[in-house]
């Protein structure tokens, strides 16, 4: 990556490369860098800004450019090349955005009562989002056993 | 090659502290002792029951080759998907319902995840990778505000070499 081509990224963009780099570490049992990249995810997540004033339709909108652009492009790309890794996570990305699409849509329907009497899991592997009381035993999207998939609380009121 | 144990799969069998040569498995944080453990031993790996012990390689072998155009999409989704977790961010803080809020959150983190993951396919799955030691490389050589972790960076690139 060029100098140039770094200061293109967003502080979301680095934030995110960085813990993934955090997270290569910690399996790699190598603690000292990840905590320098967990440093370094933190720094540019602090410098990234909510996108004032949008909502859950601005959402909607580009969760359906992903799904009508970029992952059928990427799709065609990795399987062209016939890059596995790339596929897998193209394959993971895009269930996983088609089911938020869904949620979202029943979420603008139903409103809170969608999800008043239940909880809200995310799955640490692939994003997958499980609205339920108890998660599935294993990923539906990335077949993970269910104690990876994360409780999101619900703040008191 | 050094073994490292998997405290979730770990069952407390103890047979690794009965086959050790040097008692690199011997340890108050139930972790094995990289100075102690003999390279490419493996006797605690083949004895562990629970199969809690595994072989780490201390050099790993060249990340694949990406090719551009995957490299480019990748990228292009990573950065949808910051943007996606900006406007969920923005749900989260500003929206009056704490089930909005939690759906934001959720949505959020899940925008994150998908990111992490592209990036990951993208040229970064390893930390040892020449792609990782150009991106330090450019956050070093490039003017940072002030309060830019730099000692971070620089130690990365001492200890990724």
């Amino acid at each position: 990556m060029t100098v140039e081509k770094m200061r293109e990224l967003s502080s979301g963009e680095l934030s995110a490369l960085c813990s993934n780099l955090a997270k290569a570490c910690t399996k790699q049992f190598r603690t000292e860098e990840a905590r320098l990249f967990t440093q370094l995810a933190d720094y540019y997540q602090e410098k990234t800004t909510p996108a004032q004033g949008e909502g859950f339709e601005e959402l909607a909108a580009l969760v359906e450019r992903d799904l009508t652009e970029g992952y059928p492009q990427a799709s065609r790309l990795a399987k062209e090349e016939g890059d596995r890794g790339a596929l897998r996570a193209v394959v993971w990305g895009e269930k996983v955005t088609k089911l938020l699409k869904s949620l979202l849509a029943r979420y603008e329907k139903q409103q809170d009562a969608l999800l008043e009497k239940t909880s809200v899991y995310v799955c640490e592997i692939c994003g997958f989002i499980f609205v339920g009381d108890v998660p599935p035993e294993i990923c539906p999207i990335c077949k993970v056993p269910s104690f990876k998939l994360q409780k999101i609380k619900r703040e008191a009121v | 090659m050094h073994a490292v144990r998997n405290l979730r799969l770990c069952t407390k069998d103890c047979l690794c502290l009965f086959v050790c040569p040097t008692g690199a498995t011997d340890t108050e944080d139930g972790q094995i002792d990289f100075t102690k453990c003999l390279e490419g031993c493996r006797l605690c790996v083949d004895v562990c029951p629970s199969h809690a012990i595994s072989l780490l390689p201390d050099n790993y072998p060249p990340q694949q080759e990406k090719s551009q155009p995957v490299k480019e999409a990748l990228q292009a989704l990573a950065a949808s998907k910051a943007r996606q977790e900006r406007t969920a961010l923005a749900v989260a803080q500003s929206a009056e319902s704490p089930v909005t809020r939690q759906l934001a959150r959720a949505a959020a983190t899940s925008a994150k995840l998908c990111a992490e993951e592209c990036f990951r396919e993208s040229g970064y799955m390893l930390p040892q990778s020449r792609e990782t030691r150009e991106l330090l490389t450019a956050l070093r050589d490039t003017p940072q505000p002030e309060d830019f972790p730099k000692e971070a960076v620089d130690r990365l690139l001492e200890l990724l070499k």
